[in-house]
């Protein structure tokens, strides 16, 4: 990471206007107790309070981190229940890294927030669908199979 | 812009720092060895 993907411009600029960055040893006490932690790089987001809404254990490229970071930004706010804020990151990150390893998370989650603030199943059944055109095989096609019948 | 990502070492830094200007945070464990 501290090589290829944190030099990087853009993610500098990401991470300074969205993050407070924080960095600590892997065997720093209590914090690689109270998280768990087994290897390294494990990168976290945590919400203001402190508690845990993504993780991501391995070196991602500066074009993984992003998108990973944007998801973990909106998983902060869905499980806030601020679901438009959700939704806003959601799709920046669709738009902006629509091949990233976070796509297939992202429109399953965005499909969920959609639901949430219509109650419509639609979205549910689009979600799904788009999983199967695009990445049948992710894990996130086979948890949104059971939308196929809405 | 930045040209390095300027890292607290402190969690009650950056909770403190999330707090006021209400952002999130980047919690990287690393290996420094």
């Amino acid at each position: 990471m501290d090589a290829v993907t944190y030099p990087q411009g853009k993610v500098i600029e990401f991470i300074q206007k969205h993050f407070i960055p924080l960095r600590v040893a892997f065997d720093a006490q209590p914090l690689s107790t109270d998280f768990q932690i087994k290897w390294t790089p494990s990168l976290i987001t945590l919400d203001a309070s402190g508690k845990e809404h993504h993780r991501t254990v391995g070196f991602l490229s500066g074009e993984e981190l992003i998108p990973s970071l944007l998801l973990g930004i909106a998983k902060t706010h869905f499980d806030q229940d601020q679901i438009n804020e959700a939704l806003g990151n959601l799709e920046k990150l669709l738009a902006d890294y629509p091949r990233s390893d976070s796509a297939p998370e992202a429109i399953y989650l965005r499909g969920v927030c959609r639901y949430k603030s219509t109650h419509k199943a639609q979205p549910l059944k689009e979600a799904y669908e788009q999983l199967q055109a695009t990445y049948p095989s992710s894990e996130w096609a086979k948890r949104a199979s059971p939308y196929r019948l809405l | 812009m930045e040209n390095k990502i300027k890292w607290e070492t402190e969690m009650k830094v950056a909770l403190t720092r999330a707090r006021a200007e209400k952002k999130h945070i980047l919690l990287d464990f690393y290996n420094p060895n």
